[in-house]
């Protein structure tokens, strides 16, 4: 016992000695000032003066670009002169002593053969001119050096050695992004631009009519209509992100359904039913809302006089399970085979198509709608959605 | 389940298209994130979140490391039913309670530089 | 042991039994057909969650273990409460708002978002079934036990029972609510103590407030290194907690990273509440069921005080309402358990996927622990919990610690220290419950309480690994960091 007591009690005492040690290194550094200290300010300044740079930028390298956004990052640098090159010329000239972008770019060829930082004299001749050192580095993406940023000064200096090599790699990012971004709007576009056709002229004509109806008669249920229709479209027509998660497409549907019910009132009845578990499941964006929408149509069609719409998410272990169901006309069970084929009519279930083609292509073959349906018979749409999927985050 | 109405109802799937869900380890979505503020402020949220979590934790492991070899020492059950029975839960919640304040208060300092809104 | 149970106890087992199946099945479809309760609350409020999350964690060990153990080897045993508490506060300041940020319903999805790789994904799973397995299996033993105390039934006829009534409440679904069963049974639990643990105390001052001893040691088991075996516990408890299967999916439920914080201050104040009780339990057991000691029965105590300090028709009423939440705290527990590592065998272990699967995961998921509980030989019900914290602690502590902080993690790295950590602590445990290495002796407290060891074994292959395999830090890091600590504020704000 008394050994191995002792050990213990050893390495405890290490231990010991080892969390104090660092609380007393955590606890001792000054901590950031709530209203902010000189240096906190030029942070704030600096952080400020590039995020004014980022959004040119983002439009890759180009003539255009660089001229935006030159400005920013000269005085980012603090520099008397600042310029962008792509691999054959200068693309913008920033700043004091543009003669100077007559030389440029036989160092640029050297940099570009190098593929490194490199530092030269600059002389000119002219004793007026400032610029007598300028570092110049190059702008990398993939490996590719795209063009150079060279930054002149009065004298060598190495905190602009050093500044500039930030600033170019900051400017490499955002280039990179650019790539990035290029292909990932035409993926987004692409598969979005088709829904936000189906919210149709219709609804829109319709929903104002409604709201419009209601403007004498009862004043505040038109205001309140009036700021979900804003708050539906904004959330239809909003620009980013390719997922949302089941509680805004809910409310979405829920702001859908105020409106549909203000025109139709008493013929249409809805019941929606959530687990509060899944409400923050990650899913493609705008993938319920078709599937209501044509629940509504269904359901209003012919001479139904009433029509029911139920909407459950419920909770199915580590998948949430949506189930769509309207009691309406129906639809014949092959027509909708040759839909889901893409061999449809365009004028109807194109909403159902691409929401089973996006559930597809995000979750795999498995995740594809399933919908019961006859003629006269209503329908009854289920889908399944993984809670967790790598990549598929609701923002 | 309102089944009343729907004797005849068939179900419908589309065909397989054999497709491969995308691999979306480099989801677009995250870029974006990540640009909108730059990596290197979120290092620096990240430390400050973690000087916050090690303090906390420092604390606890204080207490657990030296109370084994403190009630050892003693040799008195009272004390250590007093301590463990009741003594350790408030403290405990209150460290908790320490520990999310200071979080939430790191978060609101990071979102105050990075959208650039004056300090209140 | 032959306490015939009163037939009021029976009935509050099934009472129990039936309101978890009909909360779960149906009270919210009754009361909630509108729409604005759900869209408009948007998620679960902190405070709800983390009742739900106390109810679901406050199993059989602790519900009926600490008791025992305290009767039988004095207040050290106190460190199993403050140790389940006290995880949750490492859980708050190293993995909540994090890991709900990160998106991850389970312990897999976390691994294979942070680190790009399947093969950790199914390690993980590997990991996150057999804790789940092992923690199953003192929860089902304790059902057993239960019953056979209040009825004098077979003791495989309780874990046959829990078993069978979780699988048919998933199977028909009847858990599509889950949140509202958990935090209704929280609430029973809590009361199933405090109720009879108010009158046994009052009962005691009426005798004249006799003092409680401890000085009668009882076993070889524990005594022979007692200091080291603390500190395993410790270890164990404090950092299995953030890991345990169950846990991790209900901090899906929070809304975002902000909320599983608060939630789980909350969780710290219920859980720390309900701890106070246990004690109570344990020393009274001391003084009016002494021959609790030497027999090997402890875990009963709770069961058997009511009736034997207050006695009559209210000693038999208290009695009934601590049987009720015993059995809740079965039922929660368990049921949480096999929900969440059928998730897992669904979606890791069987070929395809689907509802009809989930359902043969269910049975998968609960059948092999039952077996594990009617073939092994009964360890006390708190000690075969810390095995599985103990396993929990060296393989996902490290991987979540060093998965949301730190950038240089690697999958090779990732799988060394899953398995040099969480492969050596299971092994030691296996070999302990096998009874293999016989108490006394360094072996059996080393096996048996693993944590002090292989909790730094895993953190040291996790990192020596990932220094060694540099070229393989997956490339989305940074944006996965990003994601994990930025608050919502920057994230949604941009949305609306």
């Amino acid at each position: 016992m008394t050994g191995a007591a002792v050990g213990v009690i050893a390495v405890l005492a290490l231990l010991l000695f080892g969390t104090g040690f660092l609380l007393g290194r955590t606890a001792r550094p000054v901590r950031p000032s709530d209203v902010g200290t000189p240096v906190e300010h030029a942070t704030f300044e600096t952080l400020h003066t590039a995020s004014l740079a980022a959004p040119p930028l983002r439009a890759g390298l180009t003539e255009e670009s660089a001229r935006r956004s030159a400005r920013r990052l000269r005085s980012l640098l603090g520099t008397n002169a600042l310029c962008l090159t792509d691999r054959d010329r200068v693309l913008v000239w920033d700043g004091e002593g543009d003669h100077h972008g007559t030389d440029v770019m036989q160092h640029v060829r050297e940099l570009l053969a190098s593929g490194r930082d490199t530092a030269f004299r600059s002389d000119c001749g002219d004793l007026d001119c400032p610029l007598r050192w300028a570092v110049a580095v190059p702008l990398t993406v993939d490996h590719r050096v795209l063009g150079t940023l060279v930054a002149y000064a009065p004298r060598e200096s190495a905190v602009l050695a050093r500044a500039a090599g930030e600033v170019a790699r900051w400017v490499c990012v955002q280039l990179e992004l650019a790539e990035l971004d290029r292909s990932r709007t035409q993926l987004i576009e692409a598969e979005i631009k088709a829904l936000r056709a189906q919210i149709s002229p219709h609804f829109v004509f319709n929903s104002l009519a409604a709201i419009a109806s209601f403007v004498r008669t009862d004043p505040e249920q038109a205001r309140e209509l009036l700021l979900e229709f804003a708050d539906f479209t904004r959330y239809s027509f909003r620009k980013h992100g390719e997922f949302t998660t089941l509680a805004d497409e809910l409310h979405s549907i829920d702001q859908y359904l105020a409106l549909v019910r203000a025109r139709f009132g008493e013929r249409l009845s809805v019941t929606l039913q959530v687990a509060p578990e899944v409400l923050p499941v990650a899913l493609p964006f705008l993938c319920l809302q078709p599937l209501v929408e044509n629940a509504v149509k269904h359901g209003l069609e012919g001479a139904v006089t009433r029509s029911r719409i139920t909407i459950s998410a419920l909770d199915a272990g580590a998948e949430a399970e949506v189930v769509i169901e309207d009691d309406g006309t129906g639809m014949e069970p092959e027509r909708l085979r040759r839909i889901l084929r893409g061999e449809g009519d365009a004028s109807t279930g194109i909403g159902l198509l691409n929401v089973d083609e996006r559930l597809r292509q995000v979750y795999g073959d498995d995740y594809g709608l399933v919908i019961e349906t006859g003629v006269g018979a209503g329908m009854r749409i289920t889908l399944r959605l993984p809670k967790y999927r790598a990549g598929v985050h609701g923002s | 389940m309102s089944a009343e109405s729907t004797p005849r109802r068939e179900v419908v799937t589309g065909e397989p298209r054999r497709v491969r869900p995308l691999p979306r380890y480099r989801a677009q979505s995250e870029i974006d994130e990540q640009t909108a503020l730059g990596g290197a402020y979120v290092r620096s949220l990240m430390r400050s979140q973690l000087r916050a979590g090690l303090t906390a934790f420092a604390g606890l492991a204080l207490a657990a490391g030296t109370l084994p070899l403190v009630f050892e020492a003693l040799h008195s059950n009272a004390v250590v039913w007093a301590v463990l029975g009741f003594a350790t839960y408030p403290p405990l919640t209150l460290a908790g309670w320490w520990y999310v304040r200071r979080a939430e208060r790191n978060e609101r300092d990071f979102a105050r530089l990075v959208e650039g809104r004056p300090a209140p | 042991m032959n306490a015939p149970g009163h037939p009021a106890s029976v009935v509050a087992v099934a009472l129990v039994v039936l309101a978890t199946v009909l909360v779960g099945g149906f009270g919210l479809r009754i009361s909630r057909t509108t729409s604005d309760f759900y869209v408009a609350s948007r998620t679960v409020r902190p405070r709800l969650n983390a009742a739900a999350i106390s109810g679901e964690y406050l199993s059989a060990a602790s519900f009926l273990g600490i008791a025992g153990l305290v009767l039988v080897h004095g207040p050290d045993m106190l460190w199993y409460p403050v140790g389940y508490t006290a995880g949750y506060l490492l859980l708050l300041i190293f993995v909540a708002a994090p890991l709900r940020r990160s998106g991850a319903y389970t312990l897999p999805d976390f691994a294979e978002g942070r680190l790009e790789s399947r093969q950790v994904r199914r390690l993980v799973s590997v990991f996150v079934v057999g804790a789940g397995w092992l923690y199953l299996v003192p929860q089902l033993q304790g059902a057993g036990l239960t019953l056979r105390i209040l009825t004098g039934a077979p003791g495989w006829l309780g874990d046959v029972l829990v078993a069978s009534v979780v699988v048919l409440a998933v199977a028909a679904g009847g858990m599509r609510s889950i949140t509202f069963v958990q935090v209704f049974q929280y609430w029973l639990k809590l009361t199933a103590l405090l109720v009879p643990a108010i009158f046994l105390v009052l009962a005691w001052q009426g005798d004249g407030q006799p003092r409680v001893s401890f000085d009668e040691q009882a076993s070889a088991f524990r005594a022979d290194h007692p200091l080291y075996a603390t500190y395993g516990l410790i270890v164990a408890t404090f950092l299995g907690t953030m890991g345990l299967p169950h846990v991790v999916v209900r901090f899906y439920t929070s809304p975002n990273g902000r909320d599983a914080r608060r939630t789980t201050v909350a969780v710290l104040a219920l859980v720390g509440l309900f701890y106070l009780l246990p004690p109570v339990y344990g020393a009274l057991g001391r003084l009016y069921a002494p021959e609790l000691i030497h027999g090997g029965d402890a875990d009963a105590a709770v069961l058997l005080l009511p009736a034997r300090v207050i006695g009559g028709l209210g000693g038999d009423l208290l009695g009934a309402l601590v049987a009720g939440g015993a059995f809740a705290a079965f039922l929660s527990t368990a049921s949480g358990l096999t929900m969440a590592v059928a998730g897992v065998i669904t979606q890791d272990v069987l070929p395809s996927r689907g509802v009809r699967h989930f359902r043969v995961a269910t049975v998968l998921a609960i059948a092999v622990p039952l077996a594990g509980s009617l073939l092994v030989s009964r360890v006390p019900v708190a000690d075969a919990v810390g095995m599985a914290f103990a396993v929990s602690a060296s393989s996902f502590c490290p991987l979540l610690v060093l998965g949301i902080w730190w950038r240089r993690l690697t999958p090779p790295g990732a799988i060394a220290g899953l398995l040099l950590g969480g492969g050596s602590a299971l092994l030691s445990v296996a070999i302990t419950v096998s009874g293999a290495v016989r108490p006394p002796g360094w072996p059996h407290a080393l096996l048996a309480w693993p944590a002090v060891w292989s909790v730094p074994v895993g953190f040291l292959a996790m990192i020596l690994v990932s220094l060694a395999t540099p070229g393989r830090i997956p490339p989305g890091t940074n944006a996965a960091m990003t994601r994990f600590h930025l608050p919502e504020a920057l994230t949604s704000g941009r949305g609306r």
